[in-house]
């Protein structure tokens, strides 16, 4: 009945196993001469990334990875970063905070830097873990996909920089133009009853902006039932202009309920849950994602007579085959741009130091699709500070109201919101990046 | 008026919830097994249910197809694994927990192949009849042609279930390899056949919810996921045994969590399910319509 | 059939003494999982306890980690306890929630449970969003301080969590082992195979369960305190519902009635992603098949251990010559 008494042998047995194991798997991390900066050898440089591939969170974001090493490969194909070709090295965490660790800890030695690592909770385990060694080790992780206004402090993150605008900039710049646009008009907001919405309540604070009803849900409870239940509570609130800030699922299942429900409101759209491409898989109708507002930093995905976009979509044609050029793959390769402007910046034989002092000293000065500045200094970890926001069309495109981009600009304090005029730096010849 | 949306909310959701359960008491009904694996045969129908829609574009056409592709692999998964199994396992300590941990196994083998085929993007059906809800003078309820479709279906299977179980030999003998196996071996019925058939039903039941439920979402390999605990939530709630129970427990669940979420808070979505499931078994430790004893061995 | 406390304690201090060679000579990465696999150990000894004594199923012990996580972490964050402490407070927190548990548990039967549990750890780590003093989606930290001084400045942090992850695998594994050969542990194998006979002979059937329910999640806060202390921070979404699948299939693989084999099921669950991630780097190709690659191993392996080793992959037997007579 008992197995136990053969524990001894179960015991020398797994002690074996562990030990082959153990070193078997042990020996390829060790491929890298110890004197040269991780990541970065005579031909290549690595980067690190760890993102959902597969579970719940991966759809949309898991288009991520791919954009970033078609733009990569684009570049690699013409020259590289001053010779060397950079490698993205791709790791599925599932949007699971433990995954996110024990794959940052297992590229830590042998990239130059994460770029890109999704989501609040996973960023912020893979900061404090002190297996990881994020700010003792010096590495960087830079553009991390997440707009939680937290990893924009320096002395909390010290070698991470976000590029978002905070949800908290977003909201404080949608209280802003609400406003602005909305004067007197019965207020309603959805949000997500965690970080992600904590931070957007905190940006409408600041903004002055009170709604008449707020409905907070739980993250993953989104279905067509729910929404169905917050439209139910808009509509006897009366609320006429309606703030969804949350993911897309959520916004997908709210849009779907006020079509089914024929509620008229003029709906606002976080940038998160924002993509029409997602929300249209989503099922939302068009005719009521029509005329919808929605905020963006980035130009819009169907621009096509905007020079970044033009490119971003040829290299998509050309080196992401099959994926839909949609804000997933926009965003991504921003991001890739911006990256490669950085390891040109930290010069020829880059290092993490160079990397993030090239950061800090030039980033503001990187050209990027973005209408928004970078505040990017020796003193802020801040990047984007602005949105402009755009009525969607039938066909879903975001188009500028009036036809032309006008932007808003805040800072991640207390700062006021202005109207800003766009001084975005004109693209490097054919999306390559000649900085340094 | 707001008392009577929150209602058909959950109407509409319970039925769906319904239908999950259904497939699930059907599987422990024929072979006692907790069929986790459910939500990935329905995800790999609808899968299949959707290619037909893109090539096609009739939803009409995509239903039955999903049915007949749910059958199959519904029979394929008995015959591949619950029915080696049983051979394997007759008692011992992990007899009841294998089949969970088999299931398990197999939903993870067909929503990673899945995942594999159709990659992890989200997909869309078109709903086939309006989702805009019915208006009565000025008001709108939260209740469409869609909602009705999906009611309507539930209880149409429901309905075939009935007569199925209650009026032909084919019910009969899948009662009785459930209950009686031996003796009905003796009785000349062909208890693993049986078996398969009601593996066979139960994934063309989940496939139904899978196309059901996907226009009001969307399709990805994850995306039945919470479909499953609840319909296996409501299935605890009605007693497993019974596939009234099943239907009843699906309802209270999508009528308990839309009133939980209209009037006490919306964000209390997931702990509300596990109270709404606590409250019942407390009263009832084996459920509204479940059997005393004597049944589960 | 058992042996003597001496000779297991004998034994484990050698494993102990192999650990703490293992832990200098193999790579930090690998340290770190080390300590992983270790508090897996742990929840996996709850899972064989629960399921493969008592005769109980629970898909929900993700949700007891997690009250253990966060009881410890709130200890340390608001009173500041050591980080012993800290651990015992993740123990009898757990614990008395699995009473309450149990309590209502102890009703159910099979799939009864099965379901309730499956709610429990959908719904329970989600209500960390819905109370501001759990720190929501970012979580609390919970850092319980540098190694000690004494093991000198190039003692790394992994070391020292695989240290402490390892010291209390054994320790958890002595205990049990002894729990699992004390009375207590001959009722519950009485109770889980011949539930009638047993209750003839005079044991109290359901406070037996509530007491195999209650420790199961002692030791279940235990290992969810240590893996926020490898994170250093608690967070809702280190708890979801592939966690207590997870455990569940490390027992199962483990052999569920298999106290050693806990560690056999530990080191698999670990080490399957880390090889299906080589295997898919080294196969290159489309990366929606080689993101679902890892999935799909771990599955297919799941489902062949059941159907032909449902006992539990049984390294033990492969070593002995003589063959284990059948149970």
């Amino acid at each position: 009945m008992f197995a136990i008494r053969s524990t001894k042998r179960a015991y020398l047995a797994v002690a074996s196993l562990t030990v082959g194991a153990l070193t078997l798997s042990a020996l390829p991390a060790q491929a890298f001469s110890p004197r040269s900066e991780a990541g970065v050898s005579a031909t290549t440089i690595k980067l690190g990334i760890t993102t959902p591939l597969t579970g719940s969170a991966a759809p949309g974001y898991n288009k991520v990875p791919a954009a970033m090493q078609a733009y990569f490969n684009y570049v690699n194909d013409n020259g590289g970063v001053y010779g060397r070709k950079i490698q993205l090295t791709v790791k599925d965490d599932g949007y699971l905070p433990t995954a996110a660790v024990a794959n940052a800890k297992s590229m830590s030695n042998g990239v130059l830097a994460y770029v890109a690592n999704l989501g609040t909770a996973d960023n912020n385990a893979i900061a404090k873990s002190p297996v990881v060694g994020l700010a003792t080790n010096r590495i960087p992780s830079i553009f991390i996909n997440t707009g939680y206004s937290g990893f924009a402090d320096r002395s909390k993150f010290p070698t991470m920089y976000p590029i978002f605008p905070s949800y908290m900039m977003e909201a404080k710049i949608m209280g802003q133009y609400i406003k602005e646009n909305f004067a007197g008009k019965k207020l309603g907001l959805i949000y997500q009853d965690d970080d992600f919405g904590s931070d957007a309540l905190a940006g409408f604070k600041t903004a002055g902006v009170k709604f008449d009803i707020s409905i907070p849900y739980a993250s993953g409870s989104q279905s067509a039932a729910t929404g169905a239940g917050w439209v139910g509570k808009l509509k006897a609130a009366g609320a006429e202009v309606v703030v969804m800030f949350g993911v897309s699922s959520a916004t997908g299942a709210a849009l779907g309920a006020s079509a089914a429900l024929g509620y008229k409101a003029q709906w606002i759209l976080g940038s998160v849950g924002g993509d029409a491409t997602t929300l249209k898989a989503l099922g939302v109708p068009a005719a009521v994602l029509t005329g919808s507002i929605g905020a963006s930093f980035l130009p819009g995905t169907t621009d096509s007579k905007d020079e970044y976009i033009k490119q971003f979509q040829d290299i998509n044609t050309k080196y992401n085959a099959g994926a839909s050029f949609d804000n997933n793959v926009l965003v991504a390769m921003n991001s890739a741009m911006l990256t490669v402007e950085a390891l040109r910046a930290a010069g020829k034989n880059p290092t993490r130091e160079s990397l993030m002092s090239a950061i800090e000293n030039k980033g503001a000065s990187f050209a990027s699709a973005a209408f928004s500045p970078i505040l990017y200094s020796s003193k802020s970890h801040v990047g984007y500070s602005g949105y402009w926001f755009g009525k969607y069309d039938s066909s879903g495109a975001m188009l500028p109201d009036g036809g032309t981009y006008s932007l808003y600009t805040t800072d991640s304090g207390a700062g006021g919101v202005v109207k800003a005029t766009i001084k975005r730096p004109a693209m490097p010849a054919k999306g390559l990046p000649n900085n340094s | 008026m707001r008392l009577l949306s929150t209602f058909l909310i959950g109407v509409s959701s319970g039925s769906i919830y319904s239908l999950m359960a259904l497939a699930l008491v059907l599987v422990w009904r024929s072979t006692r097994v907790v069929n986790f694996a459910q939500a990935g045969q329905a995800i790999a129908s609808t899968y299949l249910g959707y290619l037909v829609i893109t090539h096609t574009n009739n939803y009409w056409l995509a239903l039955p197809v999903a049915m007949v592709a749910g059958a199959v692999i519904g029979a394929l998964a008995d015959i591949a694994l619950i029915r080696p199994l049983n051979r394997r396992i007759k008692s011992g300590p992990v007899l009841e927990i294998a089949p969970v941990i088999a299931t398990l196994g197999l939903l993870g083998l067909i929503r990673s192949l899945v995942g594999m085929i159709w990659g992890g993007d989200l997909k869309q059906y078109r709903a086939p009849v309006s989702i805009n809800g019915f208006t009565f003078g000025h008001t709108t309820i939260p209740f469409s042609r869609f909602n009705l479709l999906i009611v309507f279906t539930a209880i149409v299977v429901m309905v075939i279930f009935a007569f199925v179980f209650q009026r032909t030999g084919l019910g009969l003998a899948l009662r009785a390899a459930a209950f009686q196996p031996e003796i009905a071996r003796l009785a000349g019925v062909r208890v693993d056949l049986v078996r398969t058939i009601g593996w066979a039903i139960a994934g063309a039941t989940g496939a139904i919810a899978g196309v059901l439920v996907t226009p009001s979402t969307s399709l990805s390999p994850n995306s039945l996921d919470l479909l499953l605990v609840l319909g296996f939530v409501s299935a605890v709630i009605g007693g497993l045994e019974s596939l009234i129970g099943a239907v009843i427990g699906g309802l209270i669940l999508g009528i308990g969590l839309a009133l939980i979420l209209e009037y006490v808070s919306t964000s209390l979505a997931f702990p509300a399910a596990f109270v709404v499931l606590i409250l019942i078994l407390i009263v009832k430790p084996a459920g509204l319509f479940g059997m005393k004893r004597g049944r589960d061995a | 059939m058992r042996k003597s406390r001496i000779k297991l304690a004998l034994e484990l201090i050698a494993i102990a003494i192999a650990l703490f060679f293992l832990g200098n000579s193999v790579s930090d990465f690998r340290v770190y999982e080390g300590a992983t696999v270790a508090l897996y150990v742990i929840a996996i000894c709850s899972i064989i306890l629960l399921t493969g004594y008592s005769g109980q199923i629970s898909l929900g012990h993700g949700a007891l980690m997690a009250v253990g996580a966060y009881a410890a972490v709130l200890a340390r964050y608001y009173w500041h306890t050591s980080g012993l402490l800290s651990l015992i407070i993740a123990v009898l927190a757990a614990a008395l929630f699995g009473l309450f548990l149990g309590w209502a548990a102890a009703r159910l039967r099979g799939p009864y449970l099965a379901g309730t549990t499956l709610a429990l750890a959908v719904g329970l780590p989600s209500l960390a969003n819905q109370f501001h003093f759990l720190g929501g989606e970012q979580g609390l930290n919970f850092d319980i301080g540098a190694p000690p001084k004494f093991l000198g400045s190039n003692f790394s942090t992994t070391k020292w969590y695989f240290w402490i992850c390892s010291l209390a695998a054994l320790i958890i594994f002595w205990l049990v082992y002894n729990l699992l050969h004390s009375r207590f542990g001959r009722q519950w194998q009485a109770m889980r195979s011949a539930p009638v006979s047993a209750a003839i002979s005079g044991i109290n059937i359901a406070r037996s369960k509530v007491l195999a329910f209650t420790i199961s999640s002692g030791v279940a806060g235990l290992a969810g305190a240590l893996l926020v202390m490898t994170l250093n921070l608690v967070t809702p979404s280190a708890f979801p519902l592939s966690l207590s699948f997870a455990i569940v299939t490390g027992a199962v693989l483990a052999g569920i009635t298999r106290l050693g084999g806990a560690v056999v099921g530990a080191l698999i669950i670990v080490a399957i992603p880390d090889i299906a991630d080589q295997i898919a780097i080294k196969a290159g190709g489309v990366e929606r098949v080689s993101a679902n690659l890892p999935g799909f191993i771990t599955s297919l392996l799941l489902i062949l251990t059941i159907l032909f080793a449902p006992n539990g992959a049984n390294i033990g037997k492969f070593m002995s010559l003589r063959k284990k007579k059948t149970s």
